[in-house]
This record gives C-alpha cells, sequence and structure tokens, in this order.
C-alpha cells in the first residue's frame, strides 16, 4: 500500500459504493485532489456526486477501494477517528444551510470552532470577521428564521471557512437560491477559498457553477466520465405521440 | 385497511406508548365504574357519590393529556411526502391518528370492564372472598347505559381531543403588531418572533419599513424613514433580543407566579381554623372549600409558571461565556420551553398534590384506600409517562439539528452530554421548588 503523492490532499483509488440497499452508488472512482485547488465534481443528479463526497469527507465507510488524506488511509480508520479528522480537518456545506435554529448566526459560525476547543472569545472573533467578508455582518446578531436563505447559506459557508478547513466539501451549495444569489454565494466562495489556500470539492449539475473551478471531473452512473453528452435521441417523427403501451 | 396497516407496522416504542395509553384508559374506566359501583350500593349517598364522580376529572384529564402526547410522537400518522402523494394527506392522517387513539382507549374500557365485572363476581364467583364487595356493588344488576356512558367518556374525549389537536391548518402569516420600541414596552420580553418551536406561529414576514410606520426598525428601514426617534432603533436595541434567543419567551410567568402565590395564601387563610371532621377526598366538610380552591389555583399556576420557568432555566444555563456544550444545552432549552414545561409543570403539580395528600393521609385514622391509590397511580403514571413522551417528540423535532451537527462533526458526547446537561439542570431547578410548593401547601394541614 503506497502513500499517494506530496501535493494530492485527497485522493480515492478504484473506489467502489453500494447504497446499503443495494442500489449503486460509485462504480470504480479513482480522482486526485491536488492541494489548494477548486474540484468541481459534475453530472446530472443521481450520478453519485453526493455519494462521491460522503466517501471522500469519511461520512460513509468505504468497503471496496481506497481513500487517503495527506497520507492517512480513511477506508481503515473506524467512525470515531473520521470523525475527528471531520471535525479538525474538513468542512461541510450541503444544499440546505443545516443552521442550528436557536443559535444566532454568529454562534453558528462559531460553533466548530468551538468544538474544536478553541475559547469563546476567539471564536466570536473569527466567526464575526468571516461574517463581514461573506457581506453579511449586521446580521450576526439575527437568529436563523429571520434571515433569507442567501443570507442562511452564506453563514452556513461562513461557518465552514471560519475554522480554516484543510479541504471544503460543498455540496450543491446553491442548489436553493436563485441566480443572482447563486453568483453572488459562489464568487465569495471560491474567493475566500482561493485567498485561504482552502481545497475545494464542489459538486454541482450547474456547468456555469463548474466554470468557477480549477477542474471538472464529471461523473455518469458512478463512473468517471469525459464528457456527459448522451447520445442523441432519434427523431420522433412518425410515432405514436402518447404511446406508453409498447 | 390501508390505515390499520400504518398503525400495525410500528416500532415497539411505538406500541409500547399506546399501550400505555390503553392502560391509562383502563385505570380511568375502571375507577368510574367503581363509582358507579359506590353509588348502586348507597343510593341513598348521592352527595358523596358524585363527588367521587368529581374526583374521577382528574384521571381522565391526565389520561387525554397522555394520550394527545402520544399521537402527537407517533411517526406513523405524521405526514410524509410518499403518503401525501397518494393522497393520504394531513387531513387523512389525522382521521388515522383519531382511529388508532380510540382503538388504545377503547381497549383500555373493555379490559376495564372486564376487570370490574369479573371482581364483581358477574363472570366467575367473586374473587377474593368478596373483599370488594363494598365499592363493586356486587349481587346488584349493573344498568347497561350508565355503565356504556362511563366506558365511553374516556375514548370519547381523547378522540375529539387529539383530531382537534391534529387537525390540518395552514400557517398563518403572523401579522406583527406595530411595535414603538419604548422602554416600558422593551422591558416585558422584547420583540416577541415567533420561533419555528413556538407552535402556530411561523412565516416570520419581515414587514421593515412599511410606510414610516415603526414596523421592524432595523436600522437600514428604518433611516429613511426620518420619523423615529434613532435612540429606539439602534442596532444594539434592535438586535439584543435576537443574541440572547428571547425571540419565544413563553408568556404568562408573572401571572403564574401570582397565580402559585393567591393559591397558596387561600389555603394558609383556610388553615386558620382547620376543619374539624375527617376531610379526606369522599367526605369534603364545608370549610374546606377553600382548600380545594387554594390547591387548584397553585396546580394551575404551576402549569402555567413551568414553561417561563424552563425558559428561565435555559437561560441560567447559557449565560456568562458559554463554551459550545451549555450553549447547546440552554439554549436547546430555551427553544423547547414551552413544549417541555407544560408537561413538566403538570409533573410538578401532581408531585406537590401526592406530597401534601401523603401529609394529609398521614393519620391512623384515614387510610390510603385502593381507589386513592389506583388514581394517584394513574395520575402520576400519566403525567411522567406524557414528559417522557414529549421529551421523545421533542428529539424527533430536532433529528435535522442533530443530524447537521453531526455533519459538522460534533463528537456525539457533545450532544448526549448538551441532553444530560438539560436534564440536570430542569431536575435541579424544578426539584426544590416543587418541595418547597408542596411542603407550604402541606403545611396549614399538619399545624
Amino acid at each position: 500500500m503506497e502513500a499517494p503523492p506530496d501535493n494530492d490532499v485527497l485522493w480515492a483509488r478504484s473506489l467502489h459504493f453500494t447504497h446499503p440497499d443495494g442500489s449503486p452508488g460509485l462504480a470504480g472512482v479513482s480522482i486526485a485532489v491536488r492541494e489548494g485547488e477548486i474540484l468541481a465534481v459534475s453530472g446530472p443528479r443521481g450520478s453519485g456526486k453526493t455519494t462521491l463526497l460522503r466517501c471522500l469527507s469519511g461520512l460513509e465507510p468505504v468497503r471496496e477501494g481506497e481513500v487517503w488524506f495527506n497520507s492517512t488511509p480513511l477506508h481503515t480508520l473506524g467512525p470515531a477517528h473520521r470523525e475527528r479528522l471531520r471535525r479538525d480537518r474538513f468542512c461541510w456545506i450541503g444544499p440546505e444551510p443545516g443552521l442550528v435554529p436557536e443559535l444566532n448566526a454568529w454562534e453558528n459560525a462559531a460553533l466548530p470552532l468551538m468544538l474544536r476547543g478553541t475559547s469563546r472569545r476567539r471564536a466570536k472573533t473569527t466567526a464575526l470577521e468571516w461574517l463581514e467578508r461573506l457581506d453579511i455582518g449586521e446580521a450576526a446578531r439575527k437568529r436563523p428564521h429571520r434571515l433569507r436563505q442567501s443570507e442562511r447559506q452564506r453563514v452556513s459557508i461562513a461557518r465552514a471557512l471560519a475554522p480554516a478547513p484543510t479541504v471544503l466539501f460543498a455540496d450543491e451549495p446553491t442548489a436553493p437560491l436563485h441566480r443572482a444569489d447563486r453568483g453572488h454565494v459562489l464568487r465569495t466562495l471560491t474567493s475566500a477559498a482561493r485567498s485561504h489556500g482552502i481545497t475545494v470539492v464542489l459538486a454541482t449539475h450547474d456547468p456555469e457553477t463548474a466554470a468557477l473551478a480549477d477542474r471538472t471531473v464529471n461523473l455518469l452512473d458512478g463512473r468517471p466520465v469525459r464528457t456527459v453528452h448522451l447520445p442523441e435521441i432519434p427523431d420522433a417523427e412518425g410515432r405514436a405521440a402518447c404511446s406508453i403501451s409498447v | 385497511m390501508l390505515d390499520l396497516r400504518l398503525t400495525r407496522a410500528a416500532r415497539p416504542a411505538v406500541q409500547l406508548r399506546r399501550l400505555l395509553v390503553a392502560a391509562a384508559s383502563a385505570g380511568t374506566g375502571f375507577l368510574l365504574l367503581s363509582c358507579l359501583g359506590y353509588a348502586l350500593k348507597r343510593p341513598e349517598a348521592a352527595g358523596s357519590a358524585a363527588l367521587r364522580l368529581a374526583w374521577c376529572v382528574v384521571p381522565v384529564a391526565a389520561t387525554v393529556y397522555l394520550a394527545l402526547a402520544v399521537a402527537r410522537t407517533d411517526p406513523g400518522t405524521r405526514p410524509r411526502p410518499g403518503l401525501s402523494a397518494i393522497g393520504l394527506g394531513p387531513a387523512r392522517l389525522m382521521a388515522v391518528s383519531s382511529l388508532v387513539t380510540a382503538l388504545s382507549t377503547t381497549l383500555g374500557s373493555l379490559v376495564a370492564l372486564s376487570l370490574f365485572l369479573h371482581l364483581r363476581g358477574d363472570l366467575t364467583g367473586l374473587p377474593f372472598d368478596g373483599a370488594g364487595a363494598s365499592f363493586l356493588a356486587a349481587g346488584k344488576s349493573l344498568p347497561l347505559a350508565a355503565t356504556l356512558t362511563l366506558l365511553a367518556v374516556v375514548p370519547v374525549v381523547a378522540t375529539v381531543a387529539v383530531a382537534l389537536a391534529l387537525r390540518p391548518s395552514d400557517p398563518r402569516p403572523v401579522v406583527r403588531p406595530q411595535r414603538r420600541y419604548l422602554p416600558f414596552v422593551r422591558q416585558a420580553g422584547g420583540p416577541a418572533a415567533g420561533g419555528p418551536a413556538a407552535g402556530g406561529r411561523t412565516g416570520e414576514v419581515e414587514a421593515a419599513g412599511g410606510g414610516g410606520a415603526a414596523g421592524k426598525g432595523t436600522p437600514a428601514a428604518a433611516a429613511p424613514a426620518g420619523v423615529i426617534d434613532p435612540r429606539f432603533t439602534s442596532p444594539s436595541l434592535t438586535d439584543k433580543p435576537d443574541d440572547e434567543g428571547a425571540g419565544d419567551t413563553p408568556a404568562g410567568l408573572p401571572w403564574a407566579v401570582a397565580l402559585v402565590a393567591a393559591g397558596l395564601t387561600a389555603q394558609a387563610y383556610a388553615g386558620r381554623t382547620p376543619p374539624t371532621p375527617a376531610f379526606t377526598f369522599t367526605t369534603v366538610p364545608t370549610g374546606a372549600g377553600f382548600f380545594l380552591l387554594g390547591w387548584l389555583l397553585t396546580a394551575v399556576g404551576l402549569v402555567l409558571a413551568a414553561p417561563g420557568l424552563t425558559h428561565l432555566c435555559g437561560r441560567l444555563l447559557q449565560c456568562a461565556r458559554p463554551g459550545a456544550l451549555r450553549l447547546l444545552a440552554g439554549r436547546g432549552l430555551m427553544a423547547e420551553a414551552t413544549r417541555i414545561g407544560r408537561p413538566l409543570g403538570i409533573l410538578c403539580a401532581v408531585t406537590a398534590a401526592g406530597y401534601a395528600v401523603t401529609t394529609l393521609y398521614d393519620s391512623p385514622g384515614r387510610p390510603f384506600g385502593p381507589l386513592s391509590a389506583l388514581g394517584a397511580l394513574v395520575v402520576a403514571g400519566c403525567a411522567f409517562a406524557t414528559l417522557l413522551t414529549v421529551a421523545v417528540e421533542t428529539r424527533q423535532g430536532r433529528a435535522e439539528t442533530t443530524d447537521a451537527l453531526l455533519r459538522l462533526g460534533a463528537p456525539a458526547t457533545v450532544l448526549r452530554g448538551a441532553a444530560a446537561l438539560r436534564a440536570f439542570a430542569l431536575l435541579a431547578f424544578f426539584a426544590p421548588l416543587t418541595l418547597a410548593i408542596a411542603a407550604l401547601a402541606a403545611f396549614p394541614l399538619t399545624r
């Protein structure tokens, strides 16, 4: 078992995954994420993007294949070790903000830092700085239900960036937003990640979003492919319009 | 049929909760039938029989409350997208919930009836050498209509209550009353933002600005209006309540404290001249009216005060620079104050009443009868089971938050620690309070 090369921070080799109900998830994915880059994992819905991110971040146990993080074999670690790794090195942004409803914005953003044992004062300073940077400084004392969706999503991004993770996993971070908000959120995310040298693995089905990344890996049916263009549907002329009883 | 399949395919914990409802219903039904037996045995003592029946209101209320809590927690009858897609929406699920409640309470009533008949000796011979013949009216024929009416009380009331509580309703947008940030208004809780946990109040609409009315008063919206004193719309004033999580402070704590005080006062007043005849459940002398009124006021006050006190408890838990553990525990308690507080208050009231009653019956001349014991068991058991059920409901409601925290990598020990801290704080706060109130309530009786 050899360790991956030095400039790859995260590395998967022939990763297979089957969901507990038996439906296929990933079928032999091998990717390498370099340090400080923004890697887009693109593909239509159901192509295994989220599953790949969950496997890479240690949320799902890997049974077939290997996942390495900085020469740590994730596929051999137990759940407790993976949890600590997730807390200390990774951060996650989902399609839903997933904020704790009873904490206000800065407390939400400071929560990962506090969970790592940072003092409250330093956690608060860092969280407020990040909220300022993401342009929601004046909402820092509001609770999530009084924020709009895009603001909540930015709080979620601040929460992910505040502890300065090594790798940031963003799973369709702009899915529930309109296009204007989407662009804003994505630009802040990518620029913050670039200026702080944070590696980002970004799952998206949107080619515009993928264009902001350094590199794109296309997935289709759990496999990395060069192109996701499917063969054209043959001309429908001459067929009955609404026939489902073939 | 699909409805029944939904109820059958449930986990053992859910079935256990339904069985608890059935057991409570059985106990209550047996108490009601015993009242009937007493009335049959002594037709001349109508007043005493009516008093016994009146006391049965307490177990009936406790049983209905438990049934309500169990129906709310039932995962089989919660609106689900899959079922909604085939037309089994909230309205039908409300019907299913009512049906399940009706089934379990009727089962309990049937158990009560068969037990009652068995003890009377209608089914087999009179058991236990006829020890229970006094209140069971053995030997007299049981009037059918009265029996059925009494047995139907719990199922009917519980079913109607569940249907009313779970009836589907659209979230109404809260029309925010125009608030002027005057000092005397602000100290009464600040902007009462309807949090997501605050039941019917959802959909906080940000009606900032509003044509110069002092609507929300966020600085950006209020500044162009120009007519509002900036003192009242400065960020430090408008934002502070949110910082402290005061958005959904349960109202009514002052009233509840006043009620408790009034109740204790009424008891103390009645205690100046203790009623000379034996004061028990079944024989209330004329002078004891104030006692009962005082107990009632104290109990209602405790129930009303508990949400506010729970909120206060959470606030105390998270004050003074909290870390992640105290923050999660305290804020969680503040957010769930209303939901947890009510059954907690009921449990406190029941405990206090139990303490006072034990003091009352502590003399050798007044033994604690089997029916009183059964009633006390039903009420206390229902109160405790309701609190546990509501705790389960709270955990279900916070499942998404817990998931988000786990995805963040929050250690499970922190989450468990927060839950334990919450429970410990509530126990440490409410146990001395309940004991103090119980001691005060029992004090006039023991002089």
